[in-house]
């Protein structure tokens, strides 16, 4: 399991990488995350909610109501252009860093 | 199955939430209580059980709340506008105005003319030339509370730029009416002396301001402001 300080840092980007597919209603966007990372990331409704109202507020992710076809209310949320913007360099730094901290616990190894 | 609307709308009360928002905030958190629910029952999860883990997924409602609260929370507009604009522009109009009525007070001194025909003269190149020296300190203060809190582009350059309206609209919207209304001043009007009016008195001053200005938007770049997080 990833360190839970690691694991809220990466945790936009986890929101943000998943919903680049395509919108997802929050239970989805937990699941796909879960999955995606074999269970290393798991997102409970409170670390998930004020998060995704947070990047909502920040104009990275939209939200807004739909209807499934079973006529369930679902309220669904959907990376915005400047989400998309925002997805390159975030990846890019964390991959970065992920690398630095690799070469880091590799030297400390050795 | 339980009733997750009324438990997260009990656990939830008192949340400080517009109504509309407040409801829309439960009806969510119950579906995903819901999916929560229904994934665990078709695991064969015990009733009981799924309930159990279902709870599980916050562990404490009062700071979920407060989370809520603070990441929903949306700072009016007019405290954006009065931090980024308003108040910035106000205070380099003012601190403007004040360097040029100290400049006038403690600057340089009108002196006794050698001619005996200009018994006294201001250097008015002189008191003006000092007053443009203070402006890009002034335009500088300006851009730092703008860009500080959050303004962008626009704002830092309408805030910074503010001090030459009153001159602005004294040259486009004051000399006209002055020149239509008053015979003495339409006899001393020339498009030279117009422009030198123009240029002293708006375009200088607005040059040197954002030059003070210019400098720190170079340290201090309004994008990327919204920073997603860091660990």
């Amino acid at each position: 399991m990833i360190a839970s300080g690691i694991k809220r840092g990466t945790a936009e980007l986890a929101v943000l990488s998943v919903l680049e597919s395509g919108p997802l209603h929050g239970y989805e966007i937990a699941r796909h995350i879960e999955q995606q990372t074999k269970g290393s990331l798991r997102f409970t409704l409170a670390a998930l909610y004020p998060m995704l109202y947070r990047l909502e507020k920040l104009k990275l992710v939209q939200g807004s109501w739909e209807s499934s076809p079973n006529g369930r209310r679902r309220r669904c949320y959907r990376l915005t252009a400047t989400g998309k913007k925002k997805l390159v360099p975030l990846r890019k730094e964390w991959s970065q860093l992920f690398v630095a901290l690799r070469q880091l616990a590799g030297g400390s190894n050795a | 199955m339980p009733d997750w609307r009324g438990l997260v709308r009990q656990r939830l009360t008192g949340i400080q939430l517009k109504e509309h928002e407040a409801a829309e905030v439960i009806e969510e958190l119950a579906d995903h209580l819901e999916d929560a629910y229904r994934s665990f029952l078709r695991k064969g999860l015990l009733e009981e059980e799924c309930v159990q883990e279902v709870l599980r997924e916050v562990s404490s409602w009062r700071d979920l709340r407060a989370e809520i609260e603070s990441s929903r929370k949306r700072e009016p507009a007019m405290n954006k506008r009065v931090s980024q604009f308003w108040f910035p522009a106000f205070l380099t109009l003012f601190l403007s105005q004040v360097a040029l009525m100290l400049i006038q007070e403690f600057g340089p001194r009108d002196y006794l003319s050698p001619a005996a025909s200009h018994p006294r003269m201001l250097p008015q190149n002189a008191v003006f030339a000092a007053w443009l020296v203070t402006l890009p300190l002034i335009g500088a203060l300006g851009a730092y509370l703008s860009g500080r809190a959050g303004g962008h582009a626009k704002s830092i350059f309408a805030a910074v730029t503010f001090p030459v309206l009153p001159f602005l609209a004294l040259v486009l919207i004051g000399l006209p009416l002055a020149l239509i209304f008053d015979d003495h001043v339409a006899r001393g009007f020339s498009i030279p002396l117009f422009f030198v009016a123009f240029s002293a008195w708006v375009v200088f001053p607005a040059m040197a301001l954002v030059a003070g200005g210019w400098h720190l938007f170079h340290l201090r770049p309004w994008s990327g402001r919204s920073q997603v997080s860091g660990i």
